[in-house]
């Protein structure tokens, strides 16, 4: 079965160590390590997508070493409100993305590395990669005190979360990817999985927050390079292939025929958002307005990323009667987007007569609005 | 062929006879001991599916494992709520199945534009690939299908869908069908604004074009040092912005609007310029406030301020609100001429063009300059014939030379 020709081209490509020839093959059967060049959160996922759909595994696995700029990425089924503090996120120009196996929400950043197991559906097997990356950091460590739980989580000297698990199983292929903390920063992770957004009601798949470490903080000596090297070694190991680690371009089209449609679609708004399943919000904000507060309440429905009901119930007479009807019907059916929100208010407020009074009262009552969001 | 001698067994098919059967789909055994999942559903009912297409996911334990179509059909029933539980075993959908695999459904989701606010109805006979809009002839209901199973398959799922009237030829090209989408009610509301203005305010434009040599060689000359002292690009917005300020400012009548409420013409000592910008989201207008105290790279770091925000979305609503003014480009899509329309409540909008080579007569003689068209549309109401021509001229003294600005002529 042979790899498809692109693929087989990248690995005539010169690379770090050795001839290609002598790799494939092997009496454990086939297996390749990959590496990515791009810290793209987007490429990279991308490239999950086209080894999951486009390389043969029957005799083969492959192991996909990658890391990425400061992003959150979310599992399938999970409802980024829920779980991200989405405003931080904005102003600090960290990325948001939705990756297509399930489980929960993690920090990426360069101080992390995403390890990604692609196997056939029938040689899915979490536990024993898990124990494969224990074996490769006890071999660099002996002291270490690292061990695979029930959940599938990799903690360190007992109570220290330092790699969560997710996989997909597809028909006949399957893969599981894991993170493995070695020097992330800590304080921004904490500070953006914090959601800020009250009032939410969702079955959408909930993480479950634990204590994380860095392996940095175990041995300052732990740099990722060593990690990803002692990782590659081990894989090459136990699946008696040669120790020799393929970089990728993820933006390259020549080797993965159609890998930017599939990194450009992981970007589309109507991915990343709106495949969260059906939420509702009931909340409410006070606004202080001159010397008085005002408490105003809030109902939405929001499925596919966008409001299906929409109720705000602000003080009568505070505003022109109707006007706060007028927008709540025109946030019907509008994306749940703060930047959609700002075009549709300041279009309305253009519709209407303009008095100082009257855009005090509303920029103050469309900001609250977007702060939902 | 007499179906009555053909018995339907579940899971098997007769190759020999189309024959329409119903499948339930049960969840698939989990892996490692895993006991249940939450189903997570790609289709709903009426959707058609092909052989193997995702019908729905169901997350088990952080694995979310894909639950493919056995066969090309139409989804009948959900049996489980989405984000229900189940085990393996539990029956998930009913799939009736059909001969003929239709084009993949995917791609005809996203053709009815997103922006309609109406929730896109899924529910699509299969005739018809691509999901059809509300006020659409009726289609032919489903039992009608196995008639029409020869010509399925050739459906496109075009952007346009198609009714197909039952028993004819498939639709295909030459086929007249409309398409209808409900006006959003922000687009409904805008319509109606821009028609009040229009029919309030009694609109012209005057036009003029603008040589634009002189400004084209102040930023040929200073630009690296503007770049180097204000860490800015010199463009050319600050140029009409500051011309137009300055215009305002010695026509403040162009600046004033008319209050119909109480009849009286409000005059105003600020300057807001209001900057028009298609976005993908709509047109959106941030304002520059104050223009009068500003020199050319305050202007420019006003409007790459707004741009930042704009592009890390962080444009907030009183940036996008008010004005006294607005300039609108229609050069950048490359516009030749044309009339701008009055932003409604202000009195008068200019519009900008796109600059192309052409032959002027400079002191009696043909040369090529790069020349752009103007337009100022005004409220005559308000705005005199004299007013808006010497406004008009002025912004073009002060971009051609902008000297003018400097000496205040």
């Amino acid at each position: 079965m042979a790899l498809p020709r692109s693929l087989r081209s990248c690995l005539q490509r010169p690379c770090l160590l050795r001839s290609p020839r002598a790799r494939l093959g092997g009496a454990g059967g086939g297996g390749l390590i990959l590496q990515s060049l791009s810290g793209d959160v987007y490429q990279n996922l991308a490239v999950e997508d086209w080894i999951h759909e486009q390389v043969s595994l029957e005799n083969r696995q492959v192991l996909f070493l990658w890391r990425n700029a400061p992003a959150v990425v979310i599992g399938r089924h999970q409802n980024p409100w829920q779980e991200c503090n989405l405003r931080l996120m904005r102003q600090k120009g960290i990325k948001l993305a939705r990756r297509r196996s399930g489980g929960g929400t993690v920090y990426h950043d360069l101080g992390n590395i995403n390890l990604t197991f692609f196997t056939t559906r029938k040689k899915y097997e979490r536990m024993d990669n898990l124990k494969l990356v224990v074996r490769a950091l006890k071999a660099l460590r002996p002291q270490l005190d690292v061990h695979v739980t029930d959940r599938y989580d990799i903690v360190l000297g007992g109570r220290y979360k330092i790699s969560g698990t997710a996989a997909k199983l597809g028909r006949t292929t399957a893969y599981h990817h894991c993170t493995l903390l070695c020097s992330a920063d800590k304080s921004v992770l904490s500070s953006v999985l914090k959601s800020p957004y009250k009032g939410l009601k969702s079955n959408a798949t909930a993480s479950v927050p634990s204590s994380v470490r860095n392996l940095l903080e175990e041995d300052p000596a732990l740099t990722c390079e060593l990690l990803l090297e002692a990782i590659a070694k081990e894989y090459a190991t136990w699946h008696q292939i040669d120790h020799h680690i393929t970089l990728i371009n993820p933006a390259d089209e020549a080797v993965l025929p159609g890998i930017n449609s599939k990194a450009k679609e992981l970007q589309t708004w109507e991915w990343v958002y709106g495949k969260t399943p059906k939420f509702s919000i009931s909340t409410y904000f006070d606004m202080t307005y001159k010397d008085s507060v005002l408490e105003v309440k809030v109902d939405m429905e929001v499925k596919h990323g966008r409001i299906e009901v929409c109720n705000i119930d602000a003080p009568e007479q505070w505003l022109p009667p109707g006007l706060c009807q007028e927008l709540a019907k025109s946030l019907t059916g509008s994306r749940f987007c703060p930047d959609e929100v700002a075009v549709l208010a300041s279009t309305l407020l253009r519709t209407c007569p303009q008095d100082n009074e009257l855009r005090n009262k509303w920029n103050l009552l469309c900001e609250n609005m977007r702060m939902l969001m | 062929v007499n179906s009555s001698s053909v018995f339907t067994v579940r899971y098997f098919r007769t190759t020999a006879v189309h024959r329409d059967d119903v499948v339930t789909v049960n969840t698939p055994a989990f892996a490692e001991s895993v006991t249940e999942g939450d189903v997570r559903w790609e289709k709903a009912v009426g959707d058609t599916v092909a052989e193997d297409e995702v019908v729905c996911e169901i997350e088990t334990d952080k694995t979310s494992v894909q639950v493919p179509a056995p066969a090309a059909g139409v989804i009948e029933a959900l049996l489980v709520p989405d984000g229900g539980k189940v085990e393996g075993g539990t029956p998930l959908f009913k799939l009736r199945k059909t001969g003929a695999a239709p084009a993949k459904a995917k791609p005809a989701a996203a053709p009815p534009p997103p922006a309609a606010p109406e929730p896109v109805a899924a529910a699509a006979p299969p005739a018809a690939a691509a999901p059809i809009p509300t006020t659409m002839p009726p289609v032919p209901p489903v039992s009608a299908q196995p008639m029409d199973s020869k010509p399925v398959s050739a459906v496109k799922p075009a952007a346009a869908p198609v009714a197909a009237p039952p028993g004819e030829a498939v639709p295909s090209k030459g086929a007249r069908s409309e398409h209808r989408v409900k006006m959003n009610r922000m687009r409904q509301r805008i319509a109606q604004r821009l028609k009040e203005a229009q029919n309030t305010c009694a609109m012209l434009t005057t036009f003029n074009e603008i040589d634009m040599s002189n400004i084209r060689e102040m930023r040929a000359q200073h630009k690296d040092p503007f770049l180097k002292k204000h860490n800015l690009k010199l463009g050319f917005m600050s140029a009409f912005v500051k011309a137009a300020a300055f215009a305002l400012q010695d026509q403040p009548v162009v600046n004033a609007v008319i209050d119909d409420t109480t009849k009286e013409i409000v005059y105003r000592d600020y300057v807001d310029i209001s900057v028009a910008v298609a976005t993908p989201r709509g047109l959106v207008v941030p304002v520059i406030r104050n223009v009068e105290n500003m020199n050319f790279a305050d202007i420019e770091r006003a409007i790459h301020e707004l741009g930042e925000k704009a592009r890390k979305n962080e444009l907030a609503i009183e940036d996008m609100d008010g004005g006294t003014f607005t300039i609108s480009n229609g050069g950048v899509f490359g516009s030749l001429f044309g009339t701008p329309i009055i932003n409604p409540p202000q009195s008068a909008i200019l519009g900008m063009h796109a600059i192309f080579d052409r032959p002027v007569a400079v002191g009696g003689k043909v040369e090529v300059r790069p020349m752009m068209y103007v337009a100022l549309t005004y409220d005559h109401r308000l705005i005199d014939g004299r007013e808006a021509v010497t406004f008009l001229r002025k912004i073009k003294a002060a971009v051609e030379d902008p000297r003018v600005l400097l000496l205040d002529l």
